[in-house]
């Protein structure tokens, strides 16, 4: 799943401060450098990942910005997005990464050899880390999963692979360490950055799915058939310190932070009800605030806007076309909804 | 032998009344003719023998009011060993999703699904009863002599699935053939190799006919990878197909008013699946089919007696691991009856009994169908008729099917005539049995899906020395309500009778000759108009009502021109397929595509016992580049050549 690590805080103090400064000559942003990107993973087998953008100010939405700019689909589900050194990667799981400017998304480079089903990116010290599942065997399970390691920013070969437990999804870098997130091992597994090496491997409680630094804290968000688990791990020896256990069941790996310790999950009940749901929990009590914010069927991707305080819900109107994304506020009401692409399943906010 | 049968006989005997069936198709219905063989008139200068087809019900006798297109033989034979995928692609009106060159391929008609139409084999119905629709890219030419298009609603004379309509395959073995050896061979670009050989023998009594052959193409052909910067051209992987078969015929006249007949179909195809472009997978898949049919007819004083049985076994492996296995034993009988000049009469019976042994559930089940038709000629000028069918599968009533179809001599004279046809049906589905039975999600709660649909058309003919003018339009509307889609349910799919489709449209068929002295000239033309528009939105969000359905293009046209002179013939043919939605909100859409194909073909007889021709193509004449589907790779300009041989 998508997770979006974009220093909201930052660019929005950037935009006050160049906002503000009237001596400085303005320069202006770049198409795409404020609003709202709404990521569509796409139809498996159809490889028509898109992203959208959307202003909440005018209301303007804008399809298929990759296309649109650089002449060509896509053409890839899109797993993963993340801007970093002022590029934008998009990770597809159909094996490969484009690279793309955040200003106008102009295509400045790729990986798309060497992969098998990429998951998820991290940069660090000028190269990129690419989690992918590796090909899966006659049972589609993927005994040869691996990190992939790019030198240079703009894309290109991949250099080294290093092995890593089954099905890595989340990475994030922190300090000198990389944290790999193996969902079907059920593993964390810590790689060193001086030596590409993996040098800590570690059995947690629940699928992990996601690493995510909350309030200077590093967390793995992990879940099973009646909880989820965020497990704080300690950066100096990679254990897990402490894990915030919430009994939320039928929770999915989508989820979103809010503010005050608040999460919000899109939990599914699956056959036979098959009802989804925004669940609101606390990291701080440990507990369900609201099992059911809002419920709908068909709910894909969730993010929370740092500034308006509203939650964007992706629906997937059941694939047969093109999703919708649902805009509710904090009492769960629906504030507007947005015409977005094929499995909307993650925002940026700028 | 060259099979050198078409339109032309006309004969009477004591018991039997034979004749051409002055209609649509000039589907033959032809009884046999014990011991006083008599020589058909044709203006070909190959050798003639008297040669027989063997019996096979009109197909066209009961479909009064509606179109019937048939295929020919020799119209097969520069598609030696293609899918029919490619024939109906290339040079009809119709359009089939294609995932690929050699990859699955389904049929849409009159803006339905794919598994919206019936499919039959020499009168056996070959729709996969788990998956309810055909891959017409695993129907190799070759594996049956000719094609019947039946447009239109035929649920009352066909059963489930033909909603939108029917094709018919059929073989066309001989009696009194004598020897016959045919060898044909195709070869083309990107590892294009077919080969047939058939060895045939008849008599006036019996007759057999013996086919092999073997299909192959690796399929790496370049095209532009999208996915990738710069877009560079590539070489298509993991796209080989591999395909062999078997066909053995078998006929006795048993006396001059009983006749056995059989057939048996192999045929396996060994397939790596194409990928989407920007996707790196290896998927493979092998299917297996094995079709096999008996009939027997008995012709009494204005009556034929027919008893069927047979068999359809198919076969899919997904990846060696995923095995899915059915099997459907029938057995039918029906009395075709020529009550009174004016009076015709069909009533029959059918059990079908389906075995299913999928990847995730077993199933059997028994279905029981009762068919009654009519015809009544009240008289020159007018024609009706009238279908009921009736389909009990496992204490479930299907819906009750009526049809009722008209047909007016509006105008005729020595040269021109001018015909009026007009059709009212009701149609069924079935739901298949992964709708109903596939674990998980599978809803054995489902209905059948269901149709109404009324047609009205105008065929006008002009025969006039050696120009001949033959043009039909038809204008249809439909309703299909109860359509069966699968949404996600949770963590996996399930399907539900959620949908409502209006569907309406025109086709448009042209067939024009001129003769002048040796030289011949032809031009065909088909052109499909459909609106498919979606009734329902299946949740609040949903954007699909009021929409096209995806992947139906609006607008098909494709036309040939035909130039012949003595032994050389040559054509140049073109398809256009309008723009095509990717999906229910009609967000997306591609772009329409024009294609153009040019050939030409040589017959020559060497030492009178030898004959054959030559022929050769360029295909995508223009190297257009195009997608039929959605990032799904389509060659450019390619070539093949063919070479029948025959003995």
């Amino acid at each position: 799943m998508i997770r979006f690590r974009i220093f909201t805080a930052f660019w929005v103090l950037a935009f006050i401060a160049v906002s503000c400064t009237e001596d400085v000559p303005e320069i202006p942003l770049g198409e795409f450098e404020k609003g709202v990107l709404i990521i569509n993973e796409g139809a498996f087998g159809a490889n028509d990942g898109e992203v959208y953008h959307y202003d909440p100010v005018s209301g303007d939405i804008k399809n298929d910005i990759f296309e649109s700019k650089n002449g060509r689909p896509f053409a890839g589900l899109i797993q993963d997005l993340l801007e970093a050194d002022g590029k934008m990667y998009l990770v597809a799981n159909t094996g490969k990464v484009e690279i793309v400017d955040p200003k106008d998304f102009a295509s400045l480079g790729a990986v798309d050899t060497d992969l098998n089903i990429s998951r998820s990116i991290a940069i660090a010290n000028q190269k990129l880390y690419i989690s992918d599942y590796g090909p899966y065997d006659e049972n589609f399970n993927s005994p040869n999963s691996y990190v992939a390691v790019v030198n240079g920013l703009n894309g290109g070969a991949v250099s080294k692979k290093i092995p890593v437990p089954s099905q890595p999804e989340g990475l994030i870098v922190a300090g000198n360490f990389l944290y790999v997130a193996c969902s079907a091992a059920e593993k964390l597994q810590v790689i060193s950055l001086a030596t590409d090496a993996v040098i800590s491997s570690e059995d947690v409680e629940g699928t992990p799915a996601k690493l995510k630094v909350i309030d200077g804290r590093l967390y793995l968000f992990a879940r099973d058939a009646g909880n989820i688990y965020f497990h704080e791990i300690n950066r100096n020896n990679f254990n897990i310190q402490n894990t915030i256990k919430i009994p939320l069941a039928n929770a999915t790996s989508n989820f979103a932070i809010g503010e005050g310790g608040d999460a919000y999950v899109i939990t599914s009940t699956g056959w036979p009800d098959y009802n989804d749901a925004v669940a609101k929990v606390s990291m701080n009590s440990a507990s369900v605030v609201n099992p059911s914010l809002y419920t709908g069927s068909g709910l894909y991707g969730i993010g929370f806007h740092p500034v308006s305080k509203e939650i964007y819900i992706g629906d997937n109107n059941g694939w047969q076309g093109n999703g919708t994304v649902i805009v509710i506020n904090g009492s769960g009401q629906t504030v507007k909804t947005i015409d977005a692409g094929r499995g909307p399943s993650g925002f940026v906010f700028k | 032998m060259v099979y050198i049968f078409h339109s032309t006989l006309l004969w009477m005997t004591d018991s039997i009344h034979y004749q051409k069936v002055d209609r649509d198709s000039a589907i033959l219905q032809v009884y046999p003719m014990l011991g006083q063989y008599q020589v058909p008139c044709t203006e070909s200068d190959t050798v003639q023998l008297p040669e027989v087809e063997i019996f096979t019900p009109a197909l066209d006798k009961y479909t009064i009011g509606q179109h019937v297109q048939v295929i020919s033989e020799k119209e097969l034979e520069p598609f030696q060993g293609l899918a029919l995928a490619e024939y109906l692609q290339q040079r009809t009106g119709l359009f089939l999703r294609q995932y690929g060159p050699g990859m699955l391929a389904s049929l849409t008609m009159r803006g339905t699904s794919a598994g919206h139409n019936a499919v039959f084999w020499n009168g056996l119905p070959i729709n996969s009863p788990s998956l309810g629709q055909a891959d017409f890219s695993i129907l190799p030419v070759g594996g049956f002599d000719q094609v019947a298009v039946h447009f239109g609603s035929g649920g009352a004379l066909y059963g489930t699935d033909a909603i939108g309509g029917a094709i018919h395959l059929n073989s066309k073995p001989k009696f009194g053939g004598g020897h016959q050896v045919q060898v044909a061979s195709l070869i083309g670009s990107f590892g294009r190799w077919n080969q047939q050989v058939q060895y045939g023998y008849s008599n006036e009594k019996f007759s057999s006919r013996s086919r092999f052959y073997r299909n192959f193409s690796r399929n790496d052909f370049p095209f532009r990878n999208l996915s990738k910067m710069g877009t560079p051209v590539e070489f298509q992987e993991n796209a080989q197909v591999e395909q062999w078969g078997v066909m053995q015929d078998l006929a006795w006249n048993l006396n001059s008013k009983n006749q056995i007949s059989t057939a048996v179909w192999w045929n396996k195809t060994d397939r790596q699946i194409q990928p989407v472009i920007g996707s790196n997978t290896n998927d493979t898949q092998q299917d297996q089919n094995l079709r096999w049919v008996l009939d027997y007819f008995h012709f009494g004083k204005n009556k034929i007696w027919n008893t069927k049985t047979g068999l359809v076994k198919d076969e899919l492996i997904f990846n060696i691991k995923a095995i899915n296995k059915t099997t459907q034993y029938f057995i039918a009988t029906d009395l075709d009856w020529d009550i009174h000049p004016k009076w015709k009469s069909k009533s029959g019976i059918r059990h079908t009994y389906i075995t299913g042994d999928l990847d995730t559930y077993q199933v059997s089940e028994s279905r029981l169908e009762l068919y009654q038709s009519n015809n009544f000629h009240p008289n020159e000028k007018l024609s009706f008729s009238v279908n009921l069918r009736q389909l009990i599968y496992e204490r479930n009533w299907a819906p009750f099917t009526p049809s009722l179809g008209g047909e007016w001599n509006v105008w005729k004279n020595k040269t021109q005539s001018f015909l009026l046809k007009t059709s009212f049906a009701r149609s069924f589905k079935v739901p298949t049995l992964n709708d109903r039975f596939w674990v998980p999600g599978g809803n054995p709660d489902l209905e059948s899906e269901k149709s109404w649909s009324g047609e009205i058309g105008l065929k006008h003919v002009i025969v006039k020395n050696n120009f001949n003018f033959e043009q039909q339009i038809t204008h249809f509307r439909m309703s299909v309500d109860n359509w069966i889609i699968w949404l996600p349910n949770g963590s996996f799919w399930s399907p539900q009778n959620i949908r409502k489709v209006n569907n309406s449209g025109l086709e448009y068929f042209l067939d024009v000759t001129q003769q002048f002295g040796e030289w011949k000239l032809g031009l065909s033309g088909n052109y499909a108009w459909n609106q498919a528009i979606n009734q329902t939105n299946i949740s609040e969000n949903d954007r699909s009502k009021g929409k096209q359905l995806p992947y139906t293009p609006e607008h098909k046209l494709q036309s040939m021109f035909l130039v012949e002179k003595g032994v050389i013939s040559s054509f140049l043919n073109t398809q256009r397929v309008g723009e095509r939605f990717v999906a229910t909100d009609n967000a997306s859409k591609l772009n329409p595509y024009q294609l153009w194909d040019v050939g030409v073909n040589y017959q020559w007889t060497l030492g009178g016992k030898v004959s054959g021709n030559f022929g050769a193509q360029i295909n995508n004449l223009f190297n257009t580049d195009y997608q039929v589907l959605r990032l799904r790779a389509m060659p450019g300009r390619n070539f093949q050549f063919n070479l029948n041989i025959t003995i």
